[in-house]
């Protein structure tokens, strides 16, 4: 991590943020204060970012745990809807005690991201199919599965908009801060980076992707066998979606419904590239792209800066990154 | 049987953008660019013919700027890849998020509220027709040029074997930012006939889609122009379909997505299995 | 005899690269009509050199003066293996009409080319499917096709059997006749007695002799490639057979490379060397043994069959050296300890439960490193910094460390200086000394017949001929390896 080149790379995305909001005909100095305001401005305003900083961390995580892997898991979003969807649907059904319901639900949400994750992981492992398109073809179908069952078949009885029914109160998720959004979700995000971390560093299971993920003939040679490798990651990576899903759900909506992600899945793809694949460095990315996305409300309100700037944001941080090379050395390394 | 006519035009309609996308695909694989960007451009195109028409009144300049639009997104990645020898496939996604998000921003920018543009001159059905017919004429223009001219050889061996291409005394680089170059031109068509040919709107969310089936269209076709053409016309036909069959009570969604599956199904080989140019997507 | 106007100069060429300096102040002269080798070992910038001659890559200092064009015919084909022979050689220069390509005046071109230079090919076929002989001559064809006045050509017979070699030669002898110059990068030094009018050799980036052949020797040569001379490897052992590896009519791969019906048997205790030109099947052999690509036929360690798939057979003690280490053997970004530990990571004493032992990997790497004299700062390394000939060491006494019952080795000094090479190949030895069945790949037959108890002659899939260490016969095997009797 190259810290001078990385503050020129976000002077320059500043830079250019700036102009895109002079474009819209606001102010950048309004903008980026109402930004900062919206997002770290109160106890509130920080918790919300927490929140969007949860959310982010789980897709960005499955993303970077498959890239590491050397497959292109561009399926975030089609996962973490599927997690949330059967989540929801699971966790509307039943009612019983928090600590039953909840881990349920939850993993509900992993299984539903797995099994979306594992589609383009037997596509890829048993026929050789692209996990590129496979992940961008199944993240369509997801959102119009979504649609079909939230409006039709699923839809919650006596509500007016295509959403599930609402989760009784005893699968919520605990909330760490009262009168706020942020749950456990947080802390069990938190841990789950701090997983990941260890098991790429130290697990045999993290090195046989590694291998897998930077030399899969060599890989194949010493005995790792590559399909297993592939199908395990996209698996793995859509269920930890998946789980990401369930949170939104079970946390922050409490519900399913279509507006559970603005796109959480595409933006986790720069979160994992600016935190350079690191479960670590992810968490502060994240953190970086969760003020974006909660200030840009505030952004929106009062500085009248069309919120999409944010997007334009993250695609020329994508775009810029594309040019790293994550050679990925290994974790000790002189 | 209801309209013949009337579905055989429908599928047409359908498969114009899938034809000029799937088409700015097989030239850019074929040159060694794996180009997953082709959403964005086609965004981008349809984007910019609404601004422009809407500032100047003309959709003939609206159409100016949807070409000009592509090319600068299909430019950029074709820069990227052989001057920065960047990833192509996060730049293209990068290129995408960039494109999309810079249509919605400036949806905002144009009409003050986000979500879709106000209406502005469109081409109307004698400028649709126009544009169908150049799909068709470009698919067999690019098959003309791709395997009877010096270029097209050139360009066939740059997703070969760019090391032959330098030792024959050309430069790989140079052949491949034009591939790109052309291919935007094709996309920002693309992207024109969606939102000016079609209707005469941009929509947030407009391309739904059809630059991720343009890919599925190339490798159908196997990364030829008039198999990949064909490939369009056959999801263009599928999204006919699903007009049909709404009315029959099939729920749309899942008509919607039947493209989609098809395409994954299409990845399990079972539609038989062909290779991809060796140097699609190496970094070079 | 008055010298003609030279038809390339090279004068203090230096070529720096960000990692090394590959050319320190090289002059060079080919004269017209003349033969000339450039040897060196690996790494010591013949390529760079070549590169640089034909115009490819640009010198950091220094001056290219050539009489017209230079041709380059490279190691490893430039050629594109999809299209067809006359896209091949037209490409760039292709005859048009109009705004298209006149393929029958191509097709006629490349005829043409055949007829002058003797060089027979099918204008229509696709290369691909051309045995390797044959698709050099494509090469050839191209770069002839620019008239040049100076044809450069790198290790050109390193895929070619003996005949083909010697019609290579008569054609570069016919070409020399007509006024070219022609340059030979080889290491085969008997070739550069036999052919060449003048011998350069290239040392780490610098001329340390050049002069003709007839006033120098092999010897002589391989001193000044090396700077001194090479250390003796180990003695051998007398040994008693173990048990054995056995391959009964095995058959993998598919086409001209393919493995047909081979049966053979290597027990513990000696080195059997496979000779044969590169593309007769020894590729298929070795991955099918590795267990990456199926075959049909038997194969046995001892009594057992081996089991199918690679980790098994890594776990019942056969070990392979692939023929490319940097794809198939390492992963260079990671450290030494990482590719030492690679093959046995999944297995005690590498890994604890879940997870992997440091310190049993540390030691590991420690005594490869020891053992295999592999230069470098630290084990943390990233093995991408190290020399191909330490990354070859690493492989190598990684595959040694665990006293495999059963070890092939795939051209296991390729691309490895003299030195390097000469202790490799004394490890090899001591692990035969050892008890290992050892099958030994590889495409100098000097290697072969210096380091093994046995040779089989390869030819299409199949094995030709069987010799004993007491009768090794050169000219019958060299005959065998290009398909003779």
């Amino acid at each position: 991590m190259n810290l001078r080149r990385a503050a020129i790379f976000a002077a320059v995305l500043g830079a250019l943020a700036a102009g895109a909001m002079l474009l819209a005909g606001a102010n950048p100095i309004a903008g980026f204060a109402a930004l900062a305001r919206g997002a770290l401005g109160g106890e509130r305003q920080i918790s919300e970012t927490l929140v969007q900083t949860t959310a982010l961390l789980f897709p960005s995580l499955a993303v970077a745990f498959a890239f590491r892997a050397g497959l292109f898991n561009i399926g975030a979003e089609g996962q973490l809807i599927a997690g949330g969807l059967l989540a929801g649907l699971v966790g509307a059904a039943f009612v019983a005690p928090g600590w039953i319901a909840i881990p349920v639900v939850l993993a509900a949400g992993a299984i539903g991201g797995g099994l979306w994750g594992g589609v383009a992981g037997v596509l890829r492992a048993r026929f050789g199919g692209n996990e590129v398109i496979a992940t961008l073809m199944l993240n369509v179908i997801a959102a119009l599965l979504a649609n079909y069952l939230v409006v039709g078949p699923l839809h919650a009885p006596d509500v007016a908009g295509p959403e599930t029914a609402e989760l009784p109160a005893s699968s919520w998720l605990p909330v760490l801060l009262p009168h706020t959004r942020l749950t456990i979700a947080f802390v069990f995000a938190l841990a789950l980076a701090g997983f990941l971390r260890y098991v790429f560093a130290r697990t045999v299971f993290g090195y046989e992707l590694r291998a897998a993920g930077e030399a899969p003939h060599a890989a194949a040679r010493a005995g790792i066998d590559l399909r297993r490798t592939a199908l395990l990651a996209m698996t793995l990576s859509g269920a930890i979606a998946g789980f990401g899903g369930a949170t939104l759900v079970a946390g922050v909506l409490h519900r399913f419904n279509v507006e559970l992600s603005p796109g959480y899945g595409f933006i986790a793809i720069a979160v994992a590239l600016v935190g350079g694949l690191d479960p670590l460095w992810i968490v502060l990315a994240a953190f970086a792209f969760g003020i974006l996305q909660s200030g840009s409300l505030t952004m929106q309100a009062l500085a009248h800066v069309p919120k999409d700037v944010v997007s334009v944001v993250e695609g020329l941080a994508i775009l810029g990154l594309s040019a790293r090379r994550f050679a990925r050395r290994s974790p000790d390394a002189a | 049987m209801p309209d013949l006519i009337g579905f055989c035009e429908l599928v047409l309609v359908k498969a114009t953008p899938l034809i000029f996308a799937a088409l700015a695909g097989v030239l850019c694989e074929r040159s060694g660019i794996l180009n997953i960007a082709l959403e964005g451009a086609l965004a981008a195109g349809a984007f910019a013919a609404v601004a422009a028409s809407y500032e100047t009144g003309s959709p003939l300049l609206g159409a100016v700027a949807g070409v000009l639009a592509g090319v600068l997104v299909c430019g950029t990645l074709g820069v990227a890849a052989t001057r920065f020898r960047v990833d192509q496939i996060v730049a293209g996604t990068g290129l995408n998020v960039l494109a999309i998000g810079g249509a919605a921003f400036g949806i905002v920018v144009m009409s003050g509220t986000p979500g879709v543009t106000p209406e502005v001159h469109a081409f109307g059905p004698s400028g649709e027709a126009v544009l169908v017919i150049l799909a068709m004429c470009c698919a067999l223009g690019l098959h003309f040029a791709l395997y009877r001219t010096p270029w097209g050889l050139h360009l066939r061996a740059c997703g070969e074997n760019p090391e032959a291409v330098v030792s024959a005394g050309l430069d790989p680089r140079r052949i491949r930012v034009v591939a790109t170059l052309i291919a935007g031109v094709l996309a920002g068509l693309g992207g024109i006939f969606l939102s000016l040919g079609e209707l005469d709107i941009y929509s947030d969310g407009m391309t739904a889609g059809r630059g991720f089936i343009a890919l599925a269209a190339v490798i159908f076709g196997r990364w030829t122009p008039l198999g990949a053409c064909a490939a369009a016309i056959a999801f263009g036909a599928l999204s006919a379909l699903q007009f049909v069959l709404q009315r029959a009570g099939v729920p749309s969604e899942l008509l919607q997505a039947l493209p989609y599956v098809v395409a994954l199904a299409a990845l399990t080989g079972i539609f038989g299995k062909s290779r991809a140019p060796a140097a699609d997507g190496v970094v070079f | 005899m008055a010298l003609a106007a030279a038809s390339l100069e090279l004068r203090g060429i230096v070529k720096h690269y960000p990692a090394l300096t590959a050319l320190r102040g090289v002059d060079l002269t080919l004269l017209p009509g003349e033969i000339h080798a450039l040897c060196g070992e690996n790494g010591a910038g013949k390529s760079t050199l070549a590169r640089i001659a034909a115009g490819k890559v640009q010198a950091t200092e220094g001056t290219v003066a050539a009489s017209g064009p230079v041709g380059l015919v490279h190691q490893h084909f430039e050629l594109v293996d999809r299209l067809r022979v006359w896209e091949n050689v037209v490409l760039g220069r292709e005859p048009r009409r109009g705004g298209r390509i006149d393929v029958a005046a191509a097709r006629e071109r490349v005829r043409d080319l055949s007829r002058r230079y003797g060089l027979a090919v099918d204008p229509d076929a696709v290369v691909e499917t051309l045995p390797v002989g044959i698709a050099q001559r494509v090469e050839i064809l191209r770069e002839l096709s620019k008239e040049p006045s100076v044809l450069v050509l790198d290790e050109p017979t390193a895929v070619l059997a003996a005949t083909e070699i010697e019609t290579l030669f008569a054609t570069l002898h016919a070409l020399a006749a007509r006024g070219a110059a022609i340059l030979v990068i080889t290491h085969k030094l008997q070739e550069v007695i036999g052919h060449a009018d003048r011998v350069t050799v290239i040392r780490g980036g610098l001329i340390v002799s050049t002069g003709p052949t007839s006033e120098t020797s092999l010897g002589a040569i391989a001193r000044a490639m090396v700077g001194g001379d090479v250390p003796p490897l180990s003695a051998r052992a007398a040994t008693v057979p173990g048990p054995a590896f056995v391959a009964a009519n095995v058959s993998a791969g598919a086409g001209a490379h393919a493995l047909r019906d081979a049966s053979f048997e290597v027990r513990g205790g000696e080195i059997i060397g496979i000779a044969g030109v590169e593309g007769n099947g020894q590729a298929a052999l070795c991955d099918a043994i590795a267990g990456i690509l199926a075959y049909d036929g038997e194969m046995r360690l001892g009594e057992r069959a081996l089991p199918p798939d690679p980790a098994g057979r890594l776990a019942a003690g056969l070990r392979v050296i692939p023929q490319d280490r940097r794809r198939e053997a390492l992963v260079v970004a990671w450290s030494v300890v990482e590719n030492v530990a690679l093959g046995d990571h999944a297995r005690t004493p590498l890994r604890r439960g879940w997870n992997v032992d440091r310190g049993a990997r540390d030691a590991a790497a420690r005594r490869v490193v020891e053992r295999f004299d592999v230069r470098t700062p630290s084990i943390r390394t990233s093995v991408d910094s190290l020399s191909g000939g330490n990354q070859q060491k690493i492989v190598v006494g990684r595959a040694l460390a665990c006293e495999p019952k059963f070890l092939v080795a795939y051209q296991p000094t390729r691309g490895v200086d003299i030195g390097a090479a000469a202790l490799l190949q004394s490890r090899l030895i001591e692990a035969r000394n050892a008890g290992a069945a050892v099958l030994l790949v590889s495409f100098e037959l000097d290697e072969i017949l210096e380091l093994s108890d046995r040779v089989l002659v390869m030819y299409r899939g199949k094995v030709a001929g069987e010799f004993e260490r007491a009768s090794f016969d050169r000219a019958h095997i060299g005959a065998l390896m290009a398909g003779g009797a």
